[in-house]
């Protein structure tokens, strides 16, 4: 931003300066960067961007800043000085945690008591409780626990115009009002800054047992359905599939009491037959977090696929057959990661194919990561929702400058 | 009133068969459960298809009549209470299982179908459609939906948006439009996570996308008597601090034990605090944590304790259970059935509360509640035919829903808004948040026709320009106030 319209760089710093204090907000290239202390600071910053069309990102740990459409902001809003736990109901399992605290942190506070949010996003050192919530990230706990719509039960946001607006509350039974918090949820900061978020809370399993069953990948898939539909208390269950090895792997967890534990581990061996059983190893959870990261060391495309758990088989067949090297990992509730680290060439045809045979089930394909060489050349959302009218009037409502990621969302919300 | 054409219109969209305009007929339209409210509509419609529906809702937009839909009208807080002069829109005969995937785990419904027969239609494959609210064996899932129902088992399980993958909705232009998908993270805003529990202000549903659920292996109900409902919930607290995470947690008073046994026999124990904990999952699994419950409700001093030993013992307890706000009738002439939350922490002081503001109007109140989630359901008793006695009675309901927000809870955990709690949202709520949420209205449906006058405290207009204050038209002329 060197200059706009209305105010140069130098002024716009000035001003945010005076509202953060002049620790915290600098130039960052083209950028200022903002790290107000308070939600009224925040509401400053935005009144301040809004009045003067200055476009904001929010942003936490910066780990999925590269995910939707590219936006260069004006001001870079950092969440980092809001980072409490405010409160730790344990008794009640809910807390409150400011947007600002690093996923991790506020993992290890809610451990004292035994208790977690039942979820476990992507680079939890790094990733905050507010960017989580903004990509509604999930990991292997989903197919147990449910998303982030199942587990955000109140939120305090601050819109464009620098409105402060509370939803939802700190009981986990609640029909008052419109529950802002699930529009919030997953929509990239296009229509407010969440600025803290309240939780219910899981007890931490007590027990666990893990397993990876090897074979091809329509045995794996059928045994992952046979798992899905039994009563067995799975609280993960993922497919992998590796290039260049000729078997996938099907990776099990299961919770319970010891002897639960027990059955459970002689059932999955009798329905698995001839294939082979071990007992998995120590990173098979963390697929996902090194997949991406093995795709940003060599500028691999990334992307998300979800699906109907009976469409998994066919998507994995298919990234087999595309030739390329590729890696990817299924969480049984159907939602893949899938990296193509060459080849490029092809990858817009697949992804147009993959796309294509999962549409008709409502299922969709999500680009995280393009490649530098094809920045521009492929549509990361391609929402063709009938709703898209509909959420553009929602943006229209919340954001009418478009000032919070312009650009970035659906349908270039 | 509708005028000539306007009823012309609307039998063209649903024929003739489909429309009532006759008062007589239309009186069994002016109220749901929350009977003390009604309101007399101008037609009913009964559509059979999305596509009359639209044509319906487009016929309402045209016109600007403001239209509420309604399904069984078990509601408890006046949701499905007619405009007056508007149109009801009633989906009773929409009520096919369209599609039933198992091996994907989900159902395709229209919106009239009863909540009990989706997991009727599924039991043979051994899944079940959780949410159970009290009503399932007659309200419907657009109702569901629309109130983002929960019921006892919402503990474990979740309410109505845990279980609704996707939607059909009309909107309120007659737009048809769809939210979500049966696959997971569709792209763009979480629509049906808004939708759902809207209470029929941002559309009608005409087709739900419901997620089923594998019936656990083992299921073990437990029944504990206790001195009081307070010695009750302190059991409730262990076993949640205990790591447990049970499929429900009830607790009744004295007051409710006696109308259940009046009504159905129930055989429950008398006591001051009756907990009921359900247990479901695998069979080890359960049998050992039905040992810890044993053990705390023992430690807390339980005079009796018993496990229902057949389903059928166990489907009478839960029908004494569910059957108690009807049972009500059989010890008061009336009663107002009330729905608050409040961090289940806080039971004792909050019943501690409840009993002293009762006395001092010298009304009886019963408490049934979902102890797990701290949601309340205090029974105001009263009798309409002593004079000022139903005034008091309504103001100390409303007391006590100020009474669960202070103690930083809610003033609904299922039962709605609608039309008997607004006031009580503007109490809950900060002006800000309401301002907030009335720009997601404003984006569904600008002429406020859907269900208009509900949840929120006072009607409001959606000025069209953001930005600095510019009086609406009809505020200009006089017509409506903006706040």
């Amino acid at each position: 931003m060197s200059t706009t319209a209305t105010m140069t760089q130098e002024e716009a710093l000035k001003r945010l300066e005076a509202i953060a204090g002049p620790a915290d907000a600098q130039v960052d290239g083209d950028a200022i960067r903002v790290a107000p202390g308070t939600a009224e600071q925040i509401a400053e910053v935005l009144r301040f961007a809004n009045e003067n069309g200055l476009s904001v990102v929010p942003t936490g740990g910066g780990s999925k800043l590269g995910w939707g459409n590219r936006v260069t902001p004006e001001i870079f809003l950092a969440m980092k000085r809001m980072n409490a736990v405010r409160e730790h109901a344990w008794q009640d399992l809910t807390c409150t945690v400011e947007a600002g605290c690093a996923w991790a942190a506020m993992v290890l506070e809610l451990a004292q008591h035994g208790q977690m949010v039942a979820l476990d996003p992507l680079w939890p050192d790094r990733a905050t409780v507010g960017g989580v919530v903004a990509t509604n990230d999930s990991g292997t706990l989903r197919v147990r626990y449910g998303g982030l719509r199942d587990l955000v039960i109140g939120m305090t946001i601050v819109l464009a115009d620098g409105t402060i607006a509370k939803s939802g509350g700190k009981v986990v039974k609640n029909v008052a009002g419109y529950d802002l918090h699930k529009l919030m949820t997953g929509s990239f900061g296009t229509l407010g800054v969440i600025t803290e978020v309240n939780f219910r809370l899981h007890p931490v399993e007590q027990r666990t047992e893990e397993w990876t069953v090897e074979g091809d990948t329509e045995t794996l898939s059928a045994l992952m359905m046979r798992v899905l539909g039994s009563t067995m208390q799975v609280s993960a269950m993922q497919l992998r599939g590796l290039h260049r090895e000729s078997s996938d792997r099907l990776d099990i967890r299961f919770c319970g009491s010891a002897d639960c534990l027990a059955r459970h581990r002689e059932e999955l061996k009798a329905i698995a037959g001839n294939l082979a059983v071990a007992a998995a190893g120590n990173d098979v959870w963390s697929a996902r977090g090194r997949l991406i990261d093995n795709a940003e060391g060599r500028d691999g495309l990334v992307f998300k696929a979800t699906m109907l758990p009976g469409q998994i088989s066919e998507a994995h067949k298919r990234l087999a057959a595309w030739g390329g090297e590729t890696i990817c990992v299924t969480q049984a509730c159907g939602i893949m990661t899938a990296a193509m680290l060459d080849g490029y060439t092809y990858a817009e045809q697949l992804i147009g194919e993959l796309r294509e045979s999962l549409r008709a089930s409502g299922a969709s394909v999500t680009i995280l990561r393009v490649p530098e060489t094809m920045r521009g050349e492929i549509d990361v959302w391609d929402c063709r929702a009938d709703s898209l009218p509909l959420m553009r009037e929602i943006k229209r409502r919340f954001d009418p400058n478009r000032v919070l990621n312009p650009g970035r969302f659906v349908g270039g919300i | 009133m509708l005028a000539p054409k306007q009823i012309d219109e609307l039998r063209a969209a649903v024929g003739d068969g489909g429309l009532i305009t006759a008062e007589s007929q239309l009186q069994t339209y002016e109220c749901d459960g929350l009977t003390n409210f009604r309101v007399l509509p101008g037609a009913v419609v009964l559509p059979r298809t999305a596509e009359e529906v639209q044509a319906v809702v487009r016929t309402c937009a045209r016109h600007r009549i403001p239209f509420v839909s309604r399904g069984a009208g078990t509601g408890l807080s006046g949701g499905a209470l007619p405009a007056a002069g508007g149109v009801v829109i009633s989906l009773a005969r929409m009520n096919r299982i369209l599609e039933v995937d198992i091996a994907n785990r989900y159902v395709l419904v229209e919106p009239g179908v009863i909540n009990a027969q989706v997991t009727q239609r599924v039991a043979a494959d051994e899944y079940f459609y959780a949410p159970d609210p009290s009503s399932q064996s007659v309200c419907t899932i657009g109702g569901n939906v629309a109130e983002n129902s929960g019921g006892a088992h919402c503990l474990k399980y979740g309410f109505t948006v845990t279980h609704t993958l996707a939607l059909e909705v009309v909107l309120p232009n007659g737009e048809m439009a769809h939210f979500g998908a049966a696959a997971l993270d569709a792209p763009g805003y979480d629509l049906a996570g808004v939708f759902v529990g809207s209470e029929g202000t941002l559309g009608v549903a005409t087709k739900v996308t419901l997620r089923i659920v594998r019936r656990p292996e083992e299921v073990q109900t437990l029944l504990a008597a206790f001195e009081t409902p307070s010695a009750a919930g302190q059991a409730v607290s262990d076993i949640i601090a205990a790591g447990m995470l049970p499929s429900a947690l009830e607790i009744m008073d004295t007051l409710a034990i006696e109308a259940a046994e009046a009504a159905v026999h129930a055989h429950y124990p008398m006591c001051g605090g009756l907990l009921l904990v359900e247990l479901d999952g695998p069979r080890e699994e359960v049998e050992t944590l039905m040992r810890e419950v044993r053990a705390i409700a023992t430690k807390n001093r339980a005079s009796e304790i018993r496990v229902a030993q057949s389903d059928a013992e166990r489907a009478l307890i839960w029908k004494g259970r569910k059957a108690a706000f009807a049972a009500m009738g059989r010890i008061s002439p009336n009663y107002i059935v009330q729905d608050g939350v409040i961090p289940r922490t806080a039971l004792p002081r909050v019943l501690e509360q409840i009993e002293q503001m009762s006395s001092a109007v010298k009304l009886r109140v019963a408490n049934v509640f979902h102890a797990g989630d701290g949601n309340l359901h205090p029974l105001v008793l009263y009798d309409r035919a002593i004079e000022g006695q139903e005034e008091i009675a309504l103001d100390l309901s409303y007391r006590i829903l100020n009474l669960c927000v202070d103690n930083g809870g809610s003033i609904t955990g299922e039962h709605g808004v609608g039309k008997e709690k607004q006031q009580a949202l503007g109490y809950m709520f900060s002006e800000p948040d309401l301002q907030t949420m009335q720009l997601v209205r404003c984006a569904f449906d600008p002429e406020n026709l859907s269900n208009p006058d509900k949840v929120f405290p006072r009607p409001r207009l959606c000025g069209d320009k953001p930005g600095p204050y510019t009086p609406h038209p009809l505020e200009k002329a006089g017509v409506a106030e903006i706040f």
